[in-house]
């Protein structure tokens, strides 16, 4: 790249008009994939371009860490919206068999192995572990509403 | 008549209900897929992740009708045995 200013450099002196453009050229096609790489990660840096290199590194890590900031807040319409839609992808029960009081096994013929599937998939959906000894005893959407609304400190 | 009653208080269970030790291998068995499912989710590549958990959940399915206790401390075993290899390689590959 540096070859390739420094050539147009020479050959532009032949016609010195054109020498400032090519160059300027030259230069921000070279810096524009490192701009394109941070912007996404640097709006402040954006601001102040004359310190772009300085704050760019600060002001990523500082974005990186706010990622589960924009969830909305739960609430139990929330929760259980997100159990059932959890519960309807899952491939053995029949979406519309699914209320929130039936029972897994006695109502959906599901057993105690899809059971721990379906609380494992309610892990990954929230976000947390659900201990061996509370999972076993879920076995209604609506007791893992509960459940769930319980660890998150929900009550409306 | 005395005798039926007190038979009646004793077997309040019903037929299918399992004796202390069947139940306590159940949940064994419950908990070896527990974390094997958890230890699956560890696997990074996205592909090989559902691979697994497919062929977990097979294997856990083929078997669920078992009854014989020897053959199902047998494949406690097995899936032990798997379980711990998974893990070996999983912190092989993040090392």
């Amino acid at each position: 790249m540096a070859a390739r200013v420094l050539q147009q450099c020479v050959r532009s002196f032949a016609r010195p008009s054109l020498r400032l453009c090519s160059g300027n050229l030259a230069l921000r096609a070279a810096a524009a994939p490192v701009t394109a790489l941070h912007r996404p990660l640097s709006s402040v840096a954006d601001s102040r371009r004359t310190r772009w290199l300085d704050q760019s590194r600060i002001s990523s890590v500082s974005v990186l860490c706010r990622h589960y900031g924009d969830l909305p807040p739960l609430t139990l319409e929330t929760i259980k919206d997100r159990v059932m839609y959890v519960l309807k992808l899952y491939d053995k029960i029949n979406p519309e068999k699914l209320q929130t009081g039936s029972h897994f096994m006695k109502d959906l013929g599901l057993d105690s192995l899809d059971q721990v599937e379906i609380i494992m998939a309610m892990e990954d959906e929230f976000g947390f572990e659900i201990p061996d000894a509370e999972a076993e005893k879920l076995m209604t959407p609506e007791e893992i509403v509960q459940y769930i609304a319980d660890k998150k400190d929900v009550y409306e | 008549p005395n005798t039926v009653r007190a038979g009646m208080t004793v077997t309040r269970l019903p037929a299918a209900a399992l004796s202390f030790k069947q139940f306590l291998q159940r949940q064994r068995v419950l908990g070896i897929y527990r974390n094997m499912l958890r230890t699956i989710r560890q696997v990074p590549d996205q592909a090989d992740r559902k691979y697994l958990r497919d062929w977990a959940r097979d294997e856990f399915k083929r078997n669920k009708s078992a009854t014989d206790q020897d053959a199902i401390r047998m494949m406690i075993t097995q899936a032990n045995n798997h379980l711990e290899e998974l893990q070996k390689s999983l912190a092989l590959a993040r090392s």
